[in-house]
């Protein structure tokens, strides 16, 4: 399963809304770890992102 | 069946938006700048609320409606449909981020207490509160000023019932003014709606505001953070002034201040201190102790016929000066000056039946502030 899949998915996770296909080829072919890193990595990314943008707004 | 879709639509509206202008109900506009900016965010983040209010039931009554079982509409069975769902997530937040940026903008100039020509320190006390014109050596607290016979309903209610203070915070006009707000107890919270600011006060803390007023008048508010019985008996009232007038009422303060410090020093009579003391006690002590020193206890001691007081002046006046700890009498060291810690001693040994025929000087009242302060 490549990066980008994973990256998708966890963007939907963001938002929220995931197509009922993807959902099940996710859980069929795709490893915990993979979503756990990717997850973990760009929440982190928002994280950075939201305070950068707090700065940006407080300037 | 379009039409009268449309005609129940604008019906709705035309109820709504009045009652929205309508005073009583909705925000007042207010007198600075911040507090106009403060009213159109509100007014239009209302009509976007109304907006989508429209929009959602309408769609939801005109389906409910246009699609009914009599008229042999069939319920339609699918699951999903990803378009729809990712459409009523991205609208909100758009909707959201749309609001959040006016209002960020807005909150980052109410948090703006930079460049202030005046500074006023306002504590919050059970039950007054007290302004401080930093700098200036002006002081004074302000008490509620409505009698307690419209209180008790022996008298009918006066037009600004619980909104009067005997002495109100005077602010001048089209001049930045900072406010730093704290507390000698509990929370409190100054409010007045007309001048947008609602600020907490609270013990240890100091907290800022600001505010440029544009137009004299007279601007009610009340304490709103429940602080104890007498919550309701601290209003607020700031009158604002034009600039010169306040220039005036300055001097006048300062000046009066000045005496009041020369006052100090000199002999006092016993009928002077007895009326000066009288008009204290009725300001600062009733609202506890009652009119007629009778208290209220348990936790108001009476004061007339107190053997205790009568028999120890020296634990009366430290009990003025330093308060009692761990019970609810404060101590009036930084509220009131020598004479009015002097007059109101006087006063309530000789009130009420009390006859000690003591009486306090000012002197010595600094003498022993002074002493304590080393």
């Amino acid at each position: 399963m490549g990066l980008w899949k994973v990256v998708k998915s966890v963007l939907a996770a963001f938002l929220g809304v995931q197509k009922e296909g993807r959902r099940r080829e996710d859980f069929e072919s795709g490893k915990p770890a993979n979503f756990i890193i990717v997850g973990v990595i760009m929440t982190l990314m928002l994280v950075v992102l939201v305070a950068a943008v707090a700065t940006l707004a407080a300037r | 069946m379009r039409t009268s879709f449309v005609w129940v639509v604008g019906l709705i509206i035309a109820l709504v938006a009045p009652l929205a202008m309508a005073n009583p109900w909705n925000m007042p506009r207010g007198v600075t700048d911040v507090s106009g900016e403060i009213f159109s965010l509100h007014m239009i983040i209302f009509w976007i609320c109304v907006a989508i209010v429209v929009v959602v039931f309408g769609v939801m009554f005109y389906a409910l409606f246009r699609f009914r079982r009599s008229k042999g509409a069939e319920a339609a069975n699918f699951h999903e449909n990803t378009t729809v769902e990712v459409l009523w997530t991205v609208i909100p937040m758009l909707i959201l981020i749309a609001m959040a940026v006016p209002a960020t903008a807005t909150l980052k100039q109410m948090y703006d207490v930079s460049d202030a020509e005046l500074d006023v320190m306002i504590t919050g006390q059970q039950w007054r509160w007290r302004y401080e014109y930093l700098g200036e050596d002006v002081a004074f607290t302000s008490n509620l000023s409505t009698p307690r016979t419209q209180i008790s309903g022996e008298e009918a209610k006066g037009e600004n019932y619980l909104l009067e203070v005997d002495e109100p915070l005077v602010l001048p006009v089209n001049r930045k003014v900072r406010f730093l707000l704290t507390s000698d107890d509990v929370i409190h919270s100054w409010w007045v709606p007309d001048l947008a600011v609602k600020q907490d006060a609270i013990p240890g803390f100091v907290n800022e505001n600001w505010v440029r007023i544009n137009e004299p008048g007279i601007y009610r508010g009340q304490c709103a953070e429940l602080c104890g019985i007498d919550h309701g008996f601290m209003p607020i009232v700031v009158e604002a002034m034009e600039e010169e007038a306040f220039d005036t009422w300055m001097e006048e303060r300062k000046a009066a201040a000045e005496q009041e410090a020369m006052g100090v020093g000199r002999e006092w009579e016993f009928a002077e201190l007895m009326e000066r003391g009288e008009s204290v006690y009725g300001s600062i002590c009733a609202s506890c102790h009652q009119a007629e020193g009778q208290g209220a206890p348990p936790t108001f001691p009476a004061l007339a016929g107190n053997q205790a007081l009568l028999d120890e002046p020296e634990r009366h006046i430290s009990t003025v000066i330093d308060g009692v700890s761990g019970a609810a009498m404060p101590a009036f060291r930084n509220t009131l000056n020598a004479v009015e810690i002097a007059a109101v001693i006087t006063y309530e040994r000789n009130a009420w039946g009390n006859e000690t025929g003591d009486s306090m000087q000012p002197s010595e009242i600094a003498e022993r502030i002074a002493d304590q302060g080393e």
